[in-house]
């Protein structure tokens, strides 16, 4: 059964990152654990998540995902278009969204810059991105194009390649392609704000593939992971003695059944989370930090205190091997009051956002490890009057937006893309969200058309049906 | 030209003298090279309208020998080692991989085509020639390629008339009602597993023990474990009459109420059941548990399956019928219709259209054709996937790649739904529906809605007085909010006058609160999730779903072939119609269209749901009886339930799977019949463990013989209801408005996005009996998962789960270990066992019987007893507090308008008079010391694995 669909043979424990390529399963992990089991007995168990070299030569090992949720506005950012202040409050004409009624245009709040050797632009309310030292590492997309209006489908798409909610997200696809390098710790970690965005954890599904390579939830308060620790009225040697009693009535009941290596499995599984359970913290308590670098991160800044705290995590957890980190932070939603809501927005993210790049960098990180910040889709260049007042915020855009990546093999200090000269859609170098995730894969050495899972009828792929490597993104 | 010279140039063309012009070499590569150039390669090498990849055009033989910008020796007549086209298609350089794509990859017998055409000297026939050797062979109903499958047509003839493997088409051929199992065999599903087995050579697995076949059972049959009073009167009958005792203990089982319970689980992760919808609101379907109690009432009364199927799909409209032939005035008709005057029978009719809506949905900021596109879209590909096993999408951008399936049908099949449109209707509950709890959630939502709407208005009052100034200031008189609305900036008070942005987020939350609560009273009105027939509307909005009256009666939906699956390219117009492939008529066919449907719109889904359900089906029988196999052996007979497609897995016994299929239909689709049947053979009854185990992994890895039978996990349900069951805590009330178990309090608190607001925290039910219930009765929420349930792969109801995952991950180890309802579960069991035992011995030999459903060993019992001890010493000291239960919380928002987090309250009521499980810090340190152990045994393999 299983080799009917393999589109690679399976021989010997070799091959089983061909195995991960081609097989996908037909029964799931049904398949895969006893795959698994009969590539590594007698010893322990390998790992699903156990690092696997790339199939292409990678320019990326790790992902550090910056999710601004609600959908920033390229041209109160990084996209600045003069025009729309010399237009502000005159009608505006333009169709795309769903808006009906009178729609009028919306001029930016900020100034703008070209900062550093490159003259990369962004607007005057980011202080620290404009540092010297890193401005020129960062690379400028505009030509992407998100295709749904609406939060949740537009979040599920940039984050699973589907509109739908329920394929694997961007990080289940790198962790079931490249393993994770520290078993001790979760492969794919993501973090949210305050609260879950839309589509909640749906978001970092391992959709149908099997349940090892899910987004694990790394919460900012209580315990990291959901119920890590044990209950507060036992303590470390309880909880041995507890694992001991279990591991001693599952010896007992493994030499009765010889035959199934899932067992085993499930054993091992245990003992993992008890390695996690003492490596977690430890990567999570960030005291023994010095005290310049969480003034750089604006740890002791309220506005940028907790995505501080992400940030300064997501390096932490790269730099002990997990794979791929998403930070998701909300409120970017501006449909009014933009000056402020776009203001306090960029001044949360900006000083740590800059930090990261920055300590990546001095840590010789950074050429390993694509940072990429990214919302669900760009504004509109008009907005309808709220309630009946001009108010000054912007609609959804699904035609056009901005990211700002750096690292990873992207092009350094390169604007790539443009949008039109409203802002309304991209014009150059334009491209769906699937080629963003194809070339997300490239650069982790990773082929969307050959990274696949037999799923409801044939090969899946993050990108769904194929798409193209943006090659102007790539240094 | 007419027609008889057509005739005549056609049988010209059939003889074997012309035949015999074509040379081998031409046909080969018209018949074999040429589909594949077409197929595989032309869309980036020839297609005039795309820019040439490489600048290599593969369109004519001479391009092809001209090369491309890299190579030009692509092509060397005579060689195929030298040409750097077997290179690319073999995938031997990974720089040049062709086609690049996995799907797309050549196999190694298109590979051998390609070989031999360019050995054979690369002949290229010009287009009259292959013209002609493609018209001959369509005359040809079987050759070595494979047969020809009759279908409505496909987009190109090139698919119409390409071959398939029969034994790759096995689930679109008619059953094989001929196959019977030898005469000689004490039971039929025996003779086909032991015939496949003699043929390997290999013996089946000795008989299971009598405890593990009842634990068996018990678990398959009703999700619950067996008590000891059950395995005590189990082994007993069976030392007296062993086949009759365990025909007894099955009959018990399925007329148990759990049976249905356990049953209606496997078909809601089919269908997809949630209480929510998803997307971006994730708003209620107040009444979805309907459809569930539905399902959990068709499986206990053993509804037939083919009735079952006509009424999920078309339910609704056999109500109306029905209500038709009672009322005859239209008038009275409509009005009885709209007022819902069903009978209780209609009524059920009603919620079993339910299944139609089970999908995730939400409109909001998507334009109406599209959204209607993406429900028909869904809904089809679910009823596809769960009554046909057929993956419907694969067929809807162009034609099936793999099955016989074209684009057409697909909307053929498309346009039977497209008038379906979604409506919560009116029907009285039924007097088996249980209306426990209605009061006492009415008055708890009353109370949330009166909160919301106070906060609510105290802002809006603050924001008037301001505005009442704002006209006194400018000499006005004041003008209402509503009043206001569209006048012109300069004589109004500007939004939001007199609020700061606190202010302001706060009552955007309180009013989106105001109307989910309103919206959630909902709950307690008699409506079901249901659909009716009727024109497209305008506007959708998922918050209020109502039946719309028919302002053009005669309105048809346009339906089309949609180019690429887009709206914006329609192409050939499509009548309704059945799937052609099966070459089964639809009730409404004529000789010139076997597959049509109805034109009315009344109709097109009863006449498509008679015809899936039709004796000659053989989709529909042979996707139950799989299903139903795959859930006693946790492996399917044909691999991939969900889809029954050329690239689906093969079955494993086919004739065993015609078998079943044929003695199910012939004998009146009885599910409870068909357990009976499964569960009497030698093959269900055999040991989990095979005495040769080593040689079996590697003859047979994944157990395709079924020499023994599979181990599997127990499932997240199985493992909670067990649970719950085993300390005595179990709630058996069955059916009605969904429960609220406690789960994680971090997670039932944890703030999520919903479109302009917060979602409401997750308040669990106030008293431990109505929240340890079943937890197929448990609230749903597609956007929010019960933490323990997801952590054991409990499905995504966004997608349709035909097998469930089980993967072991850490995350499992975590819960099992530390959660609270972990910790709340082995209290209770460690103070039921010191009420049913007295030593330690007898305590954990007690718990083994409840859990395992076992005697534990002599040295288990002394190791046990002895860890027990130690812990009774370990808790002497140790102080585990309460949990608390918050009755407020601060939620915290980052707001639009000002991009900065602000603050409000949130009121829990349901934490007000909360009565929580037994806590740890309520029993003493042996209690305590007795839970360790519990939990223990509650993490072993051997309790959360089925043999």
């Amino acid at each position: 059964m299983i080799h009917q669909i393999c589109s690679r043979p399976i021989s010997s424990a070799a091959s089983r990152r061909e195995f991960l390529y081609g097989l996908g399963a037909t029964l799931g992990s049904v398949a895969m654990t006893d795959m698994l089991a009969k590539d590594t007995a007698p010893s322990l168990l390998q790992s699903p998540l156990s690092p696997q070299p790339p199939l292409n030569k990678a320019r990326a090992k790790n992902v550090i995902m910056l999710f601004m949720e609600g959908g920033p506005a390229h041209m109160d950012t990084f996209d600045p278009k003069p025009k729309l202040q010399e237009l502000h409050k005159s009608e505006s004409k333009l169709g795309g969204s769903l808006h009906t009624g009178f729609k009028f245009f919306v001029g930016s709040p900020f100034t703008f810059s070209k900062v550093g050797q490159s003259g990369i632009e962004m607007c005057d309310e980011f202080q620290y991105l404009r540092d010297p030292e890193i401005v020129d590492e960062l690379c400028n997309y505009r030509g992407c194009q998100a295709e749904s209006l609406n939060h949740p489908e537009a979040l599920f798409h940039m984050n699973t390649g589907s509109r739908l909610g329920a394929d694997p997200a961007l990080g289940a696809w790198a962790t079931y392609g490249l393993g994770s390098s520290n078993q001790n710790l979760p492969g794919y970690v993501v973090m949210t704000e305050n609260a879950l965005p839309q589509g909640g954890s749906r978001n970092w599904s391992n959709g149908f593939l099997p349940a090892y390579f899910q987004g694990t939830a790394l919460r900012s308060s209580g315990s990291p992971i959901l119920d890590l620790d044990s209950q507060s009225y036992k303590s470390r040697a309880h909880q041995r003695a507890a694992l001991d009693a279990l591991g001693y009535l599952n010896q007992q009941h493994a030499q009765q059944h010889p035959e199934h290596a899932d067992l085993l499995g499930r054993i091992e599984s245990y003992e993992l989370a008890h390695r996690m359970q003492m490596e977690v913290p430890d990567v999570v308590e960030i005291d023994d930090e010095p005290e310049y670098m969480k003034e750089m991160y604006g740890l002791n800044q309220k506005e940028t205190a907790d995505f501080g705290r992400q940030c300064l995590l997501a390096r932490r957890l790269v730099e002990k091997g997990t794979r791929f980190v998403q930070i998701f932070s909300g409120g970017w939603d501006s449909h009014d009051y933009l000056e402020r809501g776009h203001g306090s927005r960029i001044k949360s993210v900006d000083r740590p956002m800059a930090a990261l790049i920055k300590d990546l960098k001095q840590r010789g990180m950074l050429e390993d490890t694509l940072v990429v910040w990214t919302g669900e889709f760009g504004r509109t260049p008009d907005n309808n009057k709220r309630g009946g007042v001009y108010s000054i915020g912007r609609g959804h855009n699904s035609n056009a937006m901005s990211m700002m990546m750096a690292g990873g093999g992207v092009k350094p200090g390169a604007i790539v893309g443009g949008t039109d000269e409203l802002g309304a859609e991209a014009v150059d170098v334009k491209h769906p969200i699937r080629d963003f995730h194809v070339t997300l894969l490239h650069l982790l050495g990773l082929d969307d058309n050959k990274l696949t899972y037999f799923h409801a009828g044939r090969y899946k792929q993050l990108s769904q049906f194929g798409g193209k490597v943006i090659k102007e993104l790539i240094a | 030209m007419n027609t008889n010279l057509i005739r005549l140039i056609t049988s010209l063309a059939l003889s074997p003298a012309v035949l015999a012009e074509f040379s081998e070499s031409d046909r080969h590569f018209t018949l074999k090279v040429l589909p594949l150039i077409n197929e595989k390669c032309i869309a980036c090498h020839g297609d005039p309208s795309q820019d040439l990849k490489g600048g290599l055009d593969m369109s004519t033989r001479e391009k092809l020998l001209h090369g491309g910008d890299n190579f030009t020796d692509v092509l060397v007549p005579g060689d195929a080692e030298k040409s750097f086209l077997m290179t690319t298609i073999k995938w031997i350089d990974p720089e040049w991989e062709m086609p690049p794509k996995e799907n797309d990859r050549l196999n190694e017998k298109q590979i051998a085509h390609f070989e031999q055409w360019i050995n054979d000297g690369a002949p290229w026939p010009d287009e009259s020639v292959q013209e002609e050797i493609f018209l001959a062979e369509r005359k040809r109903e079987v050759t070595e390629d494979g047969v020809l499958i009759t279908t409505s047509g496909g987009l190109a003839d090139t698919w119409t008339y390409r071959r398939y493997q029969p034994e790759d088409v096995w689930a679109f051929r008619p059953l094989d009602h001929s196959i019977k199992p030898s005469p000689e065999a004490a039971h039929p599903i025996d003779s086909f597993v032991d015939d496949k087995l003699a043929a390997a050579g290999v013996e089946q697995a000795p008989s299971a023990d009598l405890a593990t076949l009842l634990r068996r059972a018990s678990f398959g049959l009703t999700g619950l474990p067996p008590s000891p009073e059950e395995t005590k009167e189990f082994l007993q009958a069976a030392e007296a009459n062993p086949e009759q005792a365990w025909n007894d203990l099955v009959d018990r089982l399925l007329n148990s109420p759990q049976y249905g319970e356990r049953w209606a689980q496997h078909w809601l992760d089919i269908a997809r059941y949630a209480d929510t919808g998803g997307m971006s609101n994730d708003y209620e379907r107040s009444n979805a548990w309907r459809y569930r109690d539905y399902v959990i009432r068709s499986f206990n009364e053993d509804k037939p399956y083919d009735q079952f199927i006509v009424e999920q799909i078309a339910g609704d409209e056999l109500a109306d019928q029905s209500l038709r032939a009672r009322i005859s005035d239209p008038e009275e008709y409509q009005k009885a219709r709209a007022e819902g005057h069903y009978t209780p029978e209609e009524a059920e009719l009603l919620i079993a259209s339910g299944f139609l809506r089970m999908g995730p949905w939400d409109p909001a900021m998507v334009k109406a054709p599209e959204a209607r596109q993406m429900y028909l879209d869904d809904v089809i590909n679910s009823v596809g996937q769960t009554f046909l096993s057929t993956t419907m999408r694969c067929f809807k951008c162009h034609d099936h790649k793999f099955d016989p399936l074209p684009a057409k049908d697909y909307y053929r099949f498309y346009a039977a739904f497209a008038g379906t449109q979604l409506a919560e209707r009116k029907a009285a509950f039924l007097p088996e529906e249980k209306q426990t709890g209605f009061e006492e959630g009415k008055a708890l939502v009353e109370r949330l809605l009166a909160f919301a709407n106070d906060k609510k208005n105290a802002i809006l009052e603050k924001q008037e007085e301001a505005a009442k100034e704002w006209y006194r200031e400018n000499g006005t008189e004041y003008v209402g909010l509503n009043e206001r609305k569209d006048l012109p900036d300069d004589i109004k008070p500007p939004r939001h006058v007199g609020l700061d942005h606190i202010e302001q987020g706060r009552l955007k939350v309180r009013e989106q609160d105001a109307w989910i609560w309103n919206r959630r009273l909902e709950r307690y009105q008699p409506m079901v999730q249901s659909v009716y027939n009727g024109q497209d509307l305008e506007y959708l909005n998922a918050r209020k779903l109502r039946m719309k009256e028919q302002k053009k009666p005669d309105w048809r939906p346009d339906n089309s072939i949609l180019t690429g699956g887009s709206l914006e390219a329609p192409g050939d117009p499509v009548t309704p119609g059945v799937l052609s492939p099966l070459g089964l008529p639809a009730a409404t066919g004529d000789e010139e269209d076997p597959f049509q449907l109805p034109e009315e719109l009344e109709g097109r889904r009863l006449t498509l749901a008679k015809w899936i359900a039709h004796p000659g089906n053989a989709l529909s029988a042979r996707s139950i009886v799989n299903r139903v196999w795959q859930y006693h052996f946790g492996k399917p007979i044909a691999g991939t339930p969900n889809n029954f497609g050329v690239k689906g897995a093969k079955p494993t016994h086919p004739e065993l799977l015609d078998w079943l299929a044929a003695d199910f239909v012939s004998n009146g689709w009885q599910l409870k019949r068909l357990h009976r049947l499964i569960m009497s053979s030698a093959t269900y009854r055999q040991a989990s463990q095979h005495p040769e185990f080593k040689e079996l992994a590697n003859q047979d890895p994944n157990n395709d013989l079924l020499a023994h039978f599979p181990i599997r996990r127990l499932t997240a349900e199985e493992i909670r209801d067990g649970m719950l069951k085993i300390t005595g805590e179990l709630n058996y009330e069955q059916g009605g408005l969904p429960a609220r178990p406690e789960i994680n309090m971090e997670v039932a608190l944890q703030p999520r996005m919903i479109q302009f607001s917060l979602a409401p925290a997750y308040l669990p039910s106030p008293t431990p009996e109505e929240r340890n219930r079943r937890s197929i009765y448990g609230y749903r929420v597609r956007g929010m998962a019960d933490p323990f349930l997801e952590t054991f792969n409990q499905p995504n109801p966004n997608d349709s789960c035909a097998v469930r995952d089980s993967a072991s991950v850490s995350p499992q180890a975590f819960t099992l270990m530390n959660s609270d309802l972990m910790t709340d579960r082995s209290i209770a069991f460690a103070m039921r066992l010191e009420k049913e035992a007295t030593s330690h011995g007898e305590k954990v030999n007690r718990a083994f019987e409840l859990t395992l459903g076992r005697q534990a060993t002599a040295d288990e019992t002394e190791m046990m007893a002895r860890y027990i001890r130690d812990m009774e010493e370990y808790h002497q000291s140790s102080t585990p507090e309460n949990r608390e239960y918050p009755t407020e919380i601060t939620r915290t928002l980052i707001e639009e308008f000002s991009g900065q987090p602000f603050q409000y309250k949130e009121i829990l009521p349901a934490f007000e008079n909360y009565q929580p499980d037994t806590q740890a810090a309520e029993v003493g340190p042996e209690t305590r010391a007795l839970a360790d152990f519990c939990l223990v045994l509650f993490n072993s393999n051997e309790f959360v694995h089925l043999y």
